[in-house]
């Protein structure tokens, strides 16, 4: 007997609960995968930028960057350490307005993505 | 199929997570050219830029005086070498022809004046060697000014012994041949 035979049984079927998780995350993915060939992810990319560019977020954030980097020093600075430092900081200054046009214009890509499922 | 609650709740919740995704990619944008700049000294402390500003003016000025100095005394400029520009040719040695002790640079116009092949080498030449062939070619010449004083003279010697009026009036006619 040829051992590709004897392959053991996907594990898909074991946990329940993982399995819901699993089809959050497979969702998520086919969303994800949906923005891109559809080309609405650039889209949303040049429309976010933008957006944070005009209300000044962008320079915001740019200064809390350079704050740290005075802090740490020019030559000690990574890029991941930049990131984790403006992340938390980012997510919660982005305007309101901005968010509510973004989440508008997903949950709208969503909707006509899942009716075309 | 779940209510249209439930399919909004889940909605929202992913589009929360694609916006945040989002947002997440144009934090790295800022953070990597932060971090750029920063690694490359572009965009540093106002006052450190300030200093950096009066530095470089400082180093350009004291670079322009010197060969600006240069350039008004000696018409010439010197490299970071020690070369000068345009180069000036300072080897001596020794005319082939006269035997004279001779700078390079100075060579092309000494071979002028050593060979006889300028006018007024020619006049030289005129005076010192034979008079006849000399004199039959520089009058036969198309060039009027140097009629004046050689022609006299050699008139003189072709005349052999008949000066005065009748030099002269060769040479006025020579000068109006030739004018």
């Amino acid at each position: 007997m040829k051992h590709s035979v004897n392959r053991p049984p996907t594990p898909d079927k074991d946990d329940a609960a993982e399995g819901f998780e699993k089809d959050e995350v497979t969702l998520r993915e086919i969303i994800n995968v949906k923005l891109v060939e559809s080309g609405e992810k650039e889209n949303l990319m040049e429309l976010v930028r933008d957006r944070l560019v005009e209300c000044g977020w962008k320079d915001e954030m740019r200064i809390a960057c350079r704050e740290h980097v005075k802090k740490k020093g020019r030559k000690d600075v990574t890029v991941d350490e930049l990131i984790r430092v403006i992340t938390p900081k980012g997510r919660a200054s982005v305007p309101d307005s901005v968010k509510a046009e973004l989440l508008n214009r997903i949950q709208n890509f969503i909707v006509s993505a899942a009716l075309c499922v | 199929m779940s209510g249209p609650d439930g399919n909004k709740s889940s909605h929202t919740e992913l589009s929360s997570q694609v916006f945040f995704d989002l947002v997440d990619s144009v934090i790295a944008d800022v953070a990597s050219e932060c971090h750029r700049v920063a690694r490359l000294g572009l965009d540093r402390d106002l006052e450190v830029v300030e200093e950096e500003l009066r530095f470089s003016v400082e180093a350009r000025a004291k670079v322009a005086d010197p060969s600006n100095n240069l350039e008004t005394n000696t018409k010439f400029v010197v490299d970071i070498f020690g070369q000068t520009h345009p180069p000036v040719a300072s080897e001596v040695f020794n005319c082939m022809n006269c035997g004279r002790q001779i700078v390079a640079g100075r060579f092309a116009p000494h071979l002028e004046k050593c060979m006889g092949k300028g006018r007024k080498a020619r006049a030289k030449a005129t005076r010192s060697t034979t008079a006849a062939a000399q004199n039959r070619n520089s009058r036969r010449s198309p060039n009027p000014r140097y009629s004046a004083y050689p022609n006299s003279v050699s008139e003189n010697q072709l005349a052999s012994g008949s000066p005065g009026v009748a030099c002269e009036d060769c040479t006025v006619r020579e000068n109006v041949k030739g004018g």
